[in-house]
């Protein structure tokens, strides 16, 4: 019994130890990419490339996630304020939970499946098949040529996408309010720009280029540390989606706390 | 030249290379043998500054490369060419963009300097005609005649090859060893063959080192093989396929 306790915790040692030079690994490379970015300009091309591919091809996806996102908030709240006589402050429910945490939430969970799934499982084939070792060794800066265009288009697209998907939430709350709470448009539209305030904008805001940064950094990362085959690629993907999506829910959580906080004093 | 002095790269528990010391000279063909995973590949990252030995100098004409920065390594890593065993072809780039790309990355050269580099690569490695296809579209003799090509786009005085020849059906293995010979006859190229297959050391080398078991165990002339006593070396001869 001994023996086991001791084994368990030679194991977890390893484990904690394996974790702490991870992160460390991290750091440093998330600092590589920051000092690299100046290269932005001059691989402004593969900027372009991946804005396409991180935004314009993103967005059916999204929009999909923004029409529910609103309906949903009418179907949950709007029949909840409808029972107390309340039916007129549908707009303002779904126009908070929207802007400030629902929209920026789901699509950056969206995001985070989408563009980190790509960047993981793209970065971890070149990484197997020695393309990132061929990029150094005829010396080009992998995080300059790979890493950073990555960076730098999700931070440019990921405020506008959030933003379309604010405004497709807003308007297919107002359609499903007319149609199943049958809630004039006017007086929706009129409550949803009573309650918004900048704070409530700064907060949906200050959302997606934080996500942007840790799910463009998280997913090339994990894609440049595959080893293993095939097999890793497939394991490096995993963790690009899982670790993104544990980033955009913590963030989400406490920059709207952080935020909240201190605009109310 | 390219020098190892009692290098040792150690992985965590795993000791990958003890104090292994090997001198590659100019125009000189150099074979690194030894069985799969024994570390071969590694050295030849060692050379290119890819990575950091845990103790011990690696030197490139006289000069210590050990601790370069990366940018210190370009200068370095022109005056070698590398072939990798999969190849690293870019999947999305045509062969002649695959070839012209670290130029345009690395040298300020006028298009018809990157394209005349560029056609005498082609030409060199029989490529031509195939100048718009995709990696992909290739065989995989091709694929690694397109490697070579890239690896020389430099003009590089050194080049390495990780395992030319494997995965190739014999008549593609021979035409790669062929290719290897010219360079060192027709320009005059030092080589490093990273191998585990013995016939391409008798083929293409001037002198070969046996790795194992992270240790130089033999370093001299490919003749000089059959009279080694060293167990797995007489071992290797006889079973090379194992």
């Amino acid at each position: 019994m001994w023996k086991l306790a001791q084994a368990y915790s030679a194991s977890l040692e390893e484990k904690v130890k394996e974790i702490a030079f991870s992160m460390q690994d991290f750091l440093f490379f998330s600092l590589r990419a920051f000092r690299a970015l100046g290269a932005s300009k001059r691989y402004w091309r593969d900027v372009l490339d991946q804005a396409y591919i991180c935004g314009t091809e993103s967005l059916p996806i999204l929009m999909v996630s923004a029409l529910s996102i609103g309906s949903l908030i009418v179907i949950e709240v709007g029949h909840q304020l409808a029972e107390f006589g309340a039916k007129t402050m549908t707009g303002r429910s779904v126009a908070l939970s929207v802007v400030r945490e629902i929209s920026p939430l789901v699509a950056g969970i969206m995001l985070a499946a989408r563009v980190g799934a790509r960047n993981s499982s793209e970065l971890g084939a070149m990484q197997i098949s020695e393309q990132i070792d061929a990029l150094r060794a005829f010396g080009t800066d992998p995080i300059a040529k790979l890493v950073v265009p990555r960076l730098v288009a999700s931070f440019l697209m990921f405020v506008p996408l959030i933003a379309l998907c604010d405004i497709v939430g807003l308007i297919s709350g107002a359609y499903l309010a007319e149609w199943d709470l049958h809630l004039d448009r006017g007086i929706y539209w009129n409550s949803v720009v009573d309650i918004l305030r900048p704070m409530d904008w700064l907060v949906g805001f200050s959302k997606p280029p934080v996500f942007a940064i840790g799910i463009s950094l998280i997913s090339c990362y994990t894609g440049f540390s595959t080893t293993g085959g095939t097999a890793g690629v497939g394991k490096s993907t995993i963790k690009g989606i899982v670790y993104s999506s544990a980033f955009v829910l913590v963030m989400n959580f406490y920059l709207s706390k952080v935020i909240l906080d201190f605009m109310r004093g | 030249m390219i020098e190892l002095r009692n290098v040792s790269l150690r992985y965590g528990a795993r000791e990958i290379l003890k104090n292994v010391s090997l001198t590659i000279e100019d125009k000189k063909v150099k074979a690194i043998l030894g069985p799969s995973g024994v570390g071969k590949s590694t050295i030849i990252k060692l050379m290119l500054g890819l990575i950091k030995p845990t103790s011990g100098q690696v030197l490139v004409d006289d000069v210590d490369i050990t601790h370069f920065s990366e940018v210190e390594l370009f200068p370095i890593r022109q005056k070698m060419g590398i072939v990798f065993q999969g190849n690293a072809l870019f999947d999305s780039m045509t062969i002649t963009e695959n070839m012209s790309f670290f130029l345009r990355e690395n040298l300020n050269l006028p298009e018809e300097e990157i394209e005349a580099r560029v056609k005498e690569q082609m030409k060199f490695a029989g490529l031509e005609g195939f100048e718009n296809n995709l990696p992909d579209s290739l065989s995989g003799g091709m694929r690694k005649r397109v490697a070579i090509g890239r690896a020389l786009i430099f003009h590089p005085t050194m080049i390495l090859f990780d395992e030319p020849t494997a995965g190739l059906d014999p008549v593609s293995s021979k035409k790669i060893l062929d290719l290897i010979k010219r360079l060192q006859s027709e320009i005059g190229l030092g080589a490093v063959i990273v191998t585990h297959i013995l016939q391409d050391v008798f083929a293409v080398a001037d002198s070969v080192a046996v790795l194992y078991q992270g240790k130089i165990i033999f370093n001299d002339a490919p003749q000089k093989l059959y009279d080694s006593t060293h167990s797995f070396i007489t071992s290797f001869l006889s079973n090379p396929e194992d």
